[in-house]
């Protein structure tokens, strides 16, 4: 044993811990945003737009004025008055780069689109005023479709800018994407259109906005994913100073993206609240939420892939184009995304990327889980319809064009290194689990029965958080700080903000397993803004990058403790040692010092016993995996049932085997959702919303969702020290493609080519052609 | 998405009831389970101007087999029914699509008078009282009991022949013949779900059926010619062609009329192939 | 409207309620029983599941004053963060949950479900919770909570 080394450290990290959430989840004793009820507390009800697109003429708001329990009511242009002159639209991550009122004022340009707000003594009495607000519209031609959107005679969205196409059409090359072309054998195109739908986090969104009058601050009691981003847009709202604003988020009943942004009626509660001089609460009810709070993943990709007689896939040109929605959200940024990412792990030799962005009158495109993922979507489903027009099985198109690894890993031809990415062994692997030959005779036997099973897969790499370039750069920082307190507990200050990731119980692992102390020991502070690091959860960073960060300052802090231990007990610094909370030197356990005391001493001396280093990702690395899905299809109804459904997936050293094992599947689910259940539909005529409760949107239950078997791969260590890659997203970016091509490959008696990626049972019996007489 | 505001009486007996529910004019409606009538008061598509609670009227909660005839009272909860050996003894088509009707909590609260009353041509309930031919009685404070014929009772989307002062105090079934097949077959989005499109059927030791389809029409509709086709021993395409060829469906998010058309033929063979193997046992 | 009930096994009651407050409101704010959620307001997601005299209901689709004299049984009965119950025991050794807010209305339906089937079968466990929906989870970590609980 050296001098420096510990006896026995108790190891947490890649133990399926406990969750130390789960006390106050499973007893009913969280505190979600609707918990909150404040003395004086009054209750906020927005009046929503029932057309997609036309003028406000006149809003009569004086009845609703009148009713007993009501304390104000503000239309789009009073509102306006609540803010701060320099006050600008809000845009998802900043400023919108077009001009409207906070509250819609002069048009509407959603079905669901809030024109005024009642602010009463209860919800119940505030949802009566509404109904007594009058307003006249002028209906407008809707931009209900991509269609009326680059149809130049139907009005633009946003005068100011001028049409509904918001970007392109741009165009990128990448490699060589004419030799590509040239060489090619044959050019297979798909049309391939990824549906709307949406988040659909089980709690809404919602905010409880506490103005105090003597002190003039404002307590903000959100549900968003970083306290200090809600904070900033508030600021810049209100045009208050930054530090008469704290923002506090308690338990959060899940987002998926949806919350990272702070929402116009957010906005509207906080502005109300400092006008009145009271609590303001403002929960969003299901139908509010589905039609209005945001919208993902309508977008259509063209692509012609320029393929070899033997199944190489040279090059692709994709032409994209994402219906953004009404309102700037992230839409507008997906072009690069979804380019950046298309050639995944293959050896493409050329790309071809033209993309553009439209407006039309739905719900704004947001973030929601993996916003990238069409290119997983679209390049999958490519590789199954080259495999299919080559008579070849799917797994050996995708054997044949993934890129080798060894000391020469490829790179992806739009620049980003291939180094750590495992997908050829996440996909050996699953060829391994299914034994593709046995399922091909059952498959022929069954359809002899009438019986039509099928069998696909699925391979992507994420960037969570992406290997490090050669050279370095490019992974961001996370700031944490970590500070051992009088009371003997090492806190850790954290800027994620969890939402069902686990991270009071995963960071608390990393921390107490590399500090030396029970996990009890160690409390994770999050959600507030005047305690946390700027910062937010998203992008499936926090496993590398919150991980990252709580070792390092785990490491300082534990260095910090034991040289003031050193220097209050007299001793070397090497004969220190920390066991069961107590330090002291070696092999003199009744000597050794409570944490506390430690602490306390050093408070009294003035020493902070605090560090605050920020991480930079390290060595960073892929993420990724293999799915495969086996499912019957009924030929009658058009029902799909999924029999199996395996992932094999690599996010390297798990933190908490049980957290990524929810993580994947939970991500899977939605996948099935998407595939099978869930539409964010709107009238293709009038723009009317048609998915506003939860008979129409559909989310998958337990007799939807099978067992999802997991295997992780926890490969490649890149960095000596943070091999902790993200899992949040995967799932959810992998499975539509893997469903959809099992789907397909069951209908192949149909020769039927599956374009698109929502098959409820209606598309189902249409495509196979059972509908046609 | 809170209920606007009504009044409310919780009655204690069938004849409080039956005079407030008079007394409260046309807007005034009866609440029985609330699982149909609650949700359209918080998305506030509904405005009654009373509601009158029948919960507590425990003459309503009975199930009684007299004869060949099984009365069941309108209050009786599904999670009742579900359970209910003398159900499923004499009217087994019942006990069938009781698990089909939403999940256990709604079954909690919902009633078989309430399904039967609310008249969604997407139950399960109101197609099995058209199949067997049941009789709906009601009541009213002014002009006492009376019976309807389920073949006169259902009258279009969520509409009834009932007058505004009625309520639904049972339905009774005929007892099904000893060596009666039932089965349900229905198409949904998920389980628990409102089929898409769907079938009942019955079939009796003398080999005739009696067929009803959910969800193709504004109401449930007894496939008639399709019964007759069965008894004279047709195949079993035939017997769903003919249950199929006169629908009109229309169409929603979930289902086009052509879906609904086709798979209502799907629905109708497969019930009568479920059916006919129960009834060979 | 005067409401009398019992709930966790103790009396509560409350002047002046609405007819219109459903039941769910009615736990949230007149009695502060917040661990029950709404999810939906419509009946669907089930978040809202308590025990009504020994039934599993949604909150939401029942009036306050529909629940006189009724005992009602709702998550913050089921045990405390120091002192849980067998199930919550179990649903914690499974990592059943996520973000923990459809959990009231899963795990009062489950008990439920337990208290009429004590060893219910994989097949009866997903049959019962379909009516109950999770975001997070994917389902597969609630239900090896369950089998888990029943020593399955």
């Amino acid at each position: 044993m050296t001098a420096t080394q510990q006896p026995m450290a108790q190891r947490f990290v890649g133990e399926s811990v406990k969750r130390s959430e789960d006390k106050r989840i499973l007893t009913g004793t969280g505190n979600y945003v609707d918990d909150v009820q404040l003395p004086g507390m009054l209750h906020a009800a927005f009046l929503r737009s029932p057309f997609a697109h036309a003028h406000i003429t006149s809003i009569d708001v004086s009845a609703a004025r009148q009713v007993e329990g009501v304390v104000a009511v503000h239309d789009g242009a009073s509102m306006q008055g609540l803010l701060a002159e320099t006050a600008q639209p809000p845009g998802i991550f900043g400023p919108a780069p077009v001009k409207f009122t906070l509250l819609a004022s002069d048009k509407v340009r959603l079905v669901g689109d809030p024109v005024a707000v009642v602010v009463a003594t209860s919800r119940y009495i505030a949802e009566d005023a509404l109904q007594l607000i009058d307003v006249e519209y002028d209906e407008l031609p809707p931009i209900a479709t991509v269609e009326h959107a680059l149809d130049e005679s139907r009005p633009a969205i946003f005068e100011d800018l001028g049409s509904n196409v918001v970007t392109g059409p741009r165009t990128n090359t990448h490699g060589d994407v004419d030799g590509a072309f040239a060489r090619a054998d044959r050019i297979v195109t798909a049309n391939i259109k990824v549906h709307r739908h949406q988040n659909v986090p089980m709690e809404c969104r919602g905010v409880v906005a506490d103005f105090d009058t003597d002190s003039q601050t404002l307590t903000i009691h959100g549900s968003n994913q970083g306290v200090g981003i809600a904070k900033m847009v508030l600021t810049g709202q209100l045009g208050m100073p930054p530090d008469t604003i704290r923002v506090l988020c308690g338990d959060i009943g899940g987002s998926f993206g949806l919350k990272i942004g702070t929402g116009r009626e957010e906005i509207a509660t906080a502005a109300l609240s400092k006008a009145i001089g009271r609590p303001v609460k403002w929960i969003e009810d299901r139908n509010e939420h589905l039609a209005f709070s945001g919208q993902a993943r309508e977008e259509t990709l063209d692509v012609e892939a320029a393929v070899t007689n033997e199944g190489d896939i040279l090059g692709l040109k994709v032409s994209m184009i994402v219906d953004t929605g009404a309102y700037p959200g992230m839409g507008a940024m997906l072009g690069g995304m979804v380019e950046n990412m298309m050639p995944g792990p293959y050896s493409l030799e050329g790309l071809e990327f033209t993309f553009r962005a439209v407006t039309t009158n739905k719900a704004t495109y947001v973030a929601y889980r993996g916003p990238w993922a069409s290119e997983t979507f679209c390049r999958e489903r490519i590789v199954d319809m080259v495999a299919k027009e080559l008579g070849m099985e799917p797994l050996e198109v995708r054997r044949r064009n993934i890129a080798f690894q060894g000391d020469n890993p490829g790179k992806m031809v739009t620049g980003r290194t291939l180094k750590s990415a495992t997908a050829r062994e996440s996909l050996e692997k699953i060829a391994e689990l299914v034994d593709l030959p046995s399922f091909r005779k059952r498959q022929a036997e069954a359809r002899q029965q009438g019986k039509h099973l099928g069998i696909g897969m699925a391979t992507y790499i994420e960037a969570a958080p992406g290997p490090r370039a050669d050279g370095g750069g490019g992974l961001g920082n996370e700031a944490m700080r970590m500070r051992l307190d009088d009371d003997g507990i090492v806190r850790v200050f954290t800027a994620q903000m969890p939402h069902g990731q686990s991270h009071e119980t995963t960071l608390a692992q990393i921390a107490a397993e590399e500090f030396g102390v029970p996990m009890e020991m160690v409390k994770v502070v999050v959600g507030d803004s005047d305690q946390v690091p700027f910062g937010f959860t998203g992008g499936s960073r926090s496993a590398t990058m919150a991980g990252g960060a709580a070792l390092v300052n785990a490491r300082a802090l534990r260095e910090k403790v034991l040289e003031e231990t050193a220097n209050q007990l007299e001793a070397a610094v090497e004969d220190l040692e920390i066991v069961d909370g107590k330090v002291g030197v070696r092999g003199v356990p009744a000597k050794a010092k409570a944490l506390a005391e430690i602490a306390t001493t050093a408070t009294a001396a003035g020493t902070a016993l605090e560090v605050s280093q920020a991480f930079d990702g390290g060595q960073g690395g892929w993420s990724g995996g293999t799915h495969c899905a086996i499912v019957e299809v009924d030929v009658e109804t058009g029902l799909v049932d999924i029999e199996r459904y395996i992932v094999v997936e690599d996010c390297g050293k798990l933190i908490n085997p049980a957290v990524v094992d929810g993580q994947v599947r939970g991500g899977v689910a939605q996948g099935i959702g998407a595939v099978l259940l869930e539409k964010s539909a709107y009238d293709p005529d009038s723009g009317q919303f048609l998915a506003g409760t939860f008979m129409d949107y559909l989310l998958p239950t337990t007799t939807e969702v099978p067992r999802i078997e997991t295997h992780h791969l926890e490969t490649v260590p890149l960095d000596p020290d943070v091999n902790f890659r993200g899992v949040g997203e995967g799932g959810m970016v992998v499975s539509p493609a893997t469903l959809c091509n099992a789907i397909e490959d069951a209908l192949s008696p149909f020769a039927v080519k599956i374009e698109e990626q929502h098959l409820p049972p209606l598309r189902i019996l249409e495509l196979i052609g059972a509908l046609d007489d | 998405m809170k209920p606007p505001a009504f009044d409310y009486i919780a009655a204690g007996s069938l004849d409080e009831a039956l005079t407030a529910l008079a007394e409260g004019g046309e807007d005034a409606k009866v609440l029985a389970g609330g699982q149909s009538l609650i949700p359209l008061l918080s998305l506030r598509l509904a405005y009654p101007s009373l509601l009158v609670d029948v919960n507590r009227v425990d003459e309503l909660s009975t199930i009684e087999r007299t004869n060949g005839t099984l009365r069941i009272g309108s209050m009786v909860r599904h999670r009742t029914a579900e359970r209910s050996k003398v159900i499923a003894d004499a009217v087994p088509l019942i006990t069938a699509v009781m698990p089909y009707i939403g999940h256990v909590a709604i079954r909690s609260r919902g009633t078989i008078g309430g399904s039967i009353a609310h008249a969604d041509p997407a139950a399960e309930l109101p197609a099995v009282a058209l199949a067997l031919d049941a009789t709906i009685n009601v009541r009213s404070a002014a002009r006492g009991e009376r019976s309807i014929a389920a073949a006169d009772f259902f009258d279009g989307y969520f509409t009834t022949t009932i007058e505004p002062d009625e309520i639904v105090t049972s339905i009774d079934f005929p007892v099904a013949a000893p060596g009666t097949g039932v089965a349900v077959e229905e198409v949904a989005r998920r389980h628990g779900d409102f089929a898409m499109v769907g079938a009942v059927a019955a079939v009796g030791p003398d080999g005739t059926a009696r067929i009803a389809l959910i969800n193709v029409a504004e109401k449930p509709v007894r496939a008639t010619e399709a019964e007759a086709a069965f008894a004279t021993g047709a195949s079993v395409d035939d017997v769903a062609a003919a249950a199929t060829r006169d629908l009109d469906p229309s169409g929603d998010l979930h289902a086009s009329p052509a879906y609904r058309k086709k798979v209502a033929g799907v629905c109708v063979k497969r019930a009568l192939a479920k059916a006919r193997e129960g009834a060979a046992k | 409207m005067n409401v009398e009930l019992t709930v966790n096994g103790e009396a509560r009651s409350a002047h002046d309620v609405e007819p219109r407050k459903t039941l769910a409101d009615f736990l949230r704010e007149d009695l502060g029983l917040t661990g029950t959620h709404l999810g939906c307001e419509h009946g669907v997601c089930g978040a809202c599941t308590v025990i009504v005299d020994g039934d599993a209901v949604r909150s939401c689709l029942m009036l306050a004053v529909q629940a006189n004299r009724a005992e009602i049984r709702t998550i913050e009965g089921l045990g405390t963060p120091d002192d849980m119950n067998p199930l919550q025991e179990s649903m914690r050794d499974s990592h059943a949950f996520q973000c923990g807010f459809c959990t009231p209305g899963f795990m009062m339906q489950i008990t439920a479900l337990l208290e009429e089937n004590p060893s219910p079968t994989e097949d009866e466990v997903r049959e019962t919770l379909s009516g109950n929906i999770c975001r997070c989870t994917g389902y597969e970590s609630i239900i090896n909570g369950v089998l888990k609980a029943v020593g399955a």
